[in-house]
């Protein structure tokens, strides 16, 4: 989890603190990841509403749960399983986002590439452009960021988020979510080709 | 256990497994393949470049704070001191 690791052998003497009951380490334990759990929880809820209810729910159930926690995972990966199961059952109880993400083939893309007289490849494929993200960062691009995130479904938004933002490995990752690690690569492939394709029409050069 | 070879054959080839790691730390047979390709194609290396920004992008994002009220609902639901 970026830049919040405690020691191991720290975070473990709070953690077994907290399941004696003691309310200081316990309350050192939520100060620490009330952050990363809320971040996480609006990136993959993506409701604001639902995105405090899941923060809420998910520190409950880790208050109720916490003598099960046995510290054979990191106890990062015990708590990202926590809050994606709030955000993602949310989710299913709404019905929502039940599709999957359609894997658009990239504008100018061919299996094998068209080559000149002398065998150079021809790009066909357009780059974007080379101003620095920062400031090619504006409000239009924020929205159509935006709403491309909103358009993933869930499973594929939480893969994205873990992996990218979040730096778990694709095996934690699968941990997390109880997913094969094949299944959490073909899910972020096909989560970041979908974004990629929703910014290229404002990002080609 | 044996691992499963890959051929990278083409770009598409290169596009199915472009995401696996996108800085290419990796030193397997597939990724020395991959770069190998993407050094000689315009077209991959572009893609390459345009799935590295698209990450990028998404970390300009500001990260949400958590609000004052629900951190004060939470403290006062678990009985936690402040």
């Amino acid at each position: 989890m970026k830049g919040l690791e405690l020691h191991n052998g720290e975070e473990m003497k709070l953690i077994r603190l907290a399941q004696k009951g003691d309310k200081r380490a316990f309350t050192r334990l939520v100060k620490k990841y009330e952050d990363v759990v809320f971040r996480f929880s609006v990136k993959v809820c993506r409701d604001g509403e639902k995105a405090e209810e899941a923060f809420q729910d998910t520190f409950v159930n880790v208050f109720k749960k916490l003598k099960q926690f046995d510290g054979k995972s990191k106890f990062t990966t015990w708590l990202y399983k926590i809050v994606a199961n709030n955000c993602l059952m949310k989710r299913r109880r709404s019905k929502l986002d039940q599709a999957s993400v359609p894997l658009e083939t990239p504008e100018g893309f061919r299996e094998e590439p068209l080559r000149d007289s002398d065998g150079r490849v021809i790009q066909t494929v357009p780059s974007w452009k080379s101003t620095p993200l920062d400031r090619v960062m504006n409000a239009e691009l924020r929205r159509i960021l935006d709403k491309a995130i909103e358009k993933l479904p869930p499973e594929y938004r939480a893969v994205f988020v873990l992996r990218d933002v979040e730096e778990q490995s694709a095996e934690e990752t699968a941990k997390i979510l109880s997913l094969s690690v094949p299944a959490v690569k073909s899910r972020l492939h096909r989560a970041r080709a979908f974004l990629r394709e929703q910014l290229h029409p404002y990002m080609k050069a | 256990m044996t691992t499963k070879l890959i051929r990278i054959r083409n770009c598409a080839d290169v596009a199915a497994h472009i995401c696996e790691n996108l800085d290419y730390k990796l030193n397997s047979r597939k990724c020395r393949e991959i770069k190998k390709h993407i050094a000689r194609c315009a077209n991959c290396t572009a893609y390459l470049d345009s799935m590295k920004k698209t990450v990028k992008l998404y970390h300009l994002v500001p990260n949400p704070r958590v609000p004052s009220s629900a951190r004060a609902k939470l403290y006062k639901v678990l009985k936690l001191a402040k």
